[in-house]
């Protein structure tokens, strides 16, 4: 049996199976005690199916960019343990370096030569052991956490409210400041126009006019993001 | 009140045992393949080098377990932050899908609604992940060459574009505020392609979200302090 055989073998496809099934269940669980607890702090069903429905559409774009990250991990350490990897813990960004610095301690390069056993159990291993500390940590912090920022917020429900709107603002000014940043080439000493630059530009101008669009044909709103993300990836695409 | 008693103490304990517990087994099922790897087929890696692998590992993301899910937490709420880190694709999935359903619904992040519906909307983004990519590995890699090629290079620009849209989504209810933040995530991102802070393992990959949202969060207090004073 070559080691990519091992990979792919029925008792891997179970193993994998496992964690992935834990992860489903874990979002099953929460999901139907929250829709229970729903009605009782005031929302209603058409609220929450909404809320749902709009989360489904905003998911399928993500969605379909991890399967692509997925796909090239796929040919390098096998089918399950892709397929595991990318639905647990980890991120298209993190799986691919985490499997390939465990697989370069033993010679080989992920992608290029051919996966020896050893190679692959150093990278699963390696995979595990740098993602495992993510869950440990958020997992026996998040109650502690939480109480920290009430303690902070003083039991104020506005305030709280201001702390974690002010914080989605954070994060999204984080991530859209990453893309922005690279239309100046700090190698080149140059603007460039970068297409991780220009979709993001793009993005938040077409948001821009969809949110306007949108006040007065409400209809439309749920498709604001998808419409924005589409026009911008062609803007990008074609410079 | 009966509200606020449901929630805080009934439903919230409630949640963080399921989350430990969740959490926990996660931890133990996350170990199986390599387990089964080693029993079955007798492949365990040698400890040195393993070792080895694990350092380079953790100097890049180490700092990441512990900075990440403080960044997030106050975004994400203590049930998020279980379902996000046992799912991972945190920045690019989890956060935009809860955000985008507190927005169709209308509620609060950070209030109790807002707890409710982020915890629906990322359940459902957990599900449709998790399905996209069990259809994705049962077709394999014949799907993506069914793909013409200028669809598979405009993915690449996905995310840029999504978190484009995302921020002036969000920006627009606070223009002043997100832009303030903005201009300061755009300073950080210029200070590490400069490499000014070359010398903070990894910074790359954390110090941009982590200065922004407590930049963010204080920028909210102080706000709210003096609106509330004036």
């Amino acid at each position: 049996m070559s080691a990519m055989e091992i990979a792919n073998s029925p008792i891997m496809w179970g193993a994998c199976g496992l964690a992935v099934a834990v992860v489903l269940a874990q979002a099953l669980i929460f999901a139907k005690n929250a829709y229970k607890a729903g009605e009782k702090v005031g929302l209603t069903k058409n609220q929450m199916n909404k809320a749902m429905k709009s989360s489904a559409i905003t998911s399928i774009g993500p969605s379909v960019v991890i399967l692509s990250g997925m796909l090239s991990l796929l040919i390098t350490v096998g089918g399950p343990i892709a397929w595991m990897r990318l639905s647990m813990i980890g991120s298209v960004m993190f799986e691919a370096l985490a499997a390939g610095i465990g697989t370069n301690v033993v010679g080989v390069t992920l992608g290029t030569d051919v996966l020896t056993e050893e190679a692959l159990g150093m990278a699963l291993w390696t995979m595990i052991l740098c993602s495992i500390g993510w869950v440990i940590f958020a997992t026996f912090s998040a109650n502690r956490m939480d109480k920290i920022q009430n303690k902070i917020s003083g039991g104020d429900t506005k305030k709280l409210i201001k702390i974690s709107t002010g914080a989605v603002i954070g994060v999204f000014c984080a991530m859209g400041g990453q893309h922005l940043t690279k239309v100046y080439d700090f190698k080149a000493g140059a603007f460039n126009l970068n297409p991780n630059a220009v979709a993001c530009l793009a993005g938040a101008v077409v948001m821009f006019i969809m949110v306007n669009i949108s006040k007065k044909f409400p209809a439309i709103k749920e498709w604001n993001l998808t419409i924005s993300i589409l026009v911008a990836m062609m803007i990008a695409a074609c410079i | 009140m009966e509200n606020k008693n449901f929630f805080n103490d009934e439903f919230m304990p409630k949640m963080n045992k399921i989350g430990k517990i969740t959490g926990a087994l996660g931890v133990l099922v996350a170990f199986v393949p390599a387990l089964v790897l080693a029993v079955v087929f007798g492949i365990l890696p040698k400890p040195a080098a393993l070792l080895t692998a694990f350092i380079a590992g953790s100097t890049s993301f180490g700092v990441l377990w512990f900075v990440e899910p403080i960044s997030y937490f106050s975004v994400l709420g203590p049930i998020g932050t279980y379902m996000a880190f046992l799912s991972g694709n945190i920045s690019n999935m989890r956060v935009p899908c809860a955000s985008m359903a507190q927005v169709s619904a209308d509620v609060e992040p950070g209030s109790e609604k807002g707890t409710i519906i982020a915890t629906l909307g990322m359940a459902v983004s957990i599900v449709i992940n998790v399905s996209v990519l069990t259809v994705g590995i049962i077709l394999g890699s014949s799907i993506l060459s069914m793909l013409p090629e200028t669809v598979t290079g405009a993915l690449n620009y996905l995310l840029p574009a999504l978190f484009g849209a995302l921020l002036m989504q969000f920006g627009m209810s606070a223009k002043g505020h997100a832009a303030l933040i903005l201009v300061w995530a755009i300073l950080i991102n210029i200070a590490l392609q400069l490499g000014l802070f070359g010398w903070l393992p990894g910074a790359n990959n954390y110090l941009g979200i982590l200065t922004s949202v407590f930049l963010s969060v204080a920028v909210a207090i102080l706000t709210y302090k003096r609106a509330n004073e004036a």
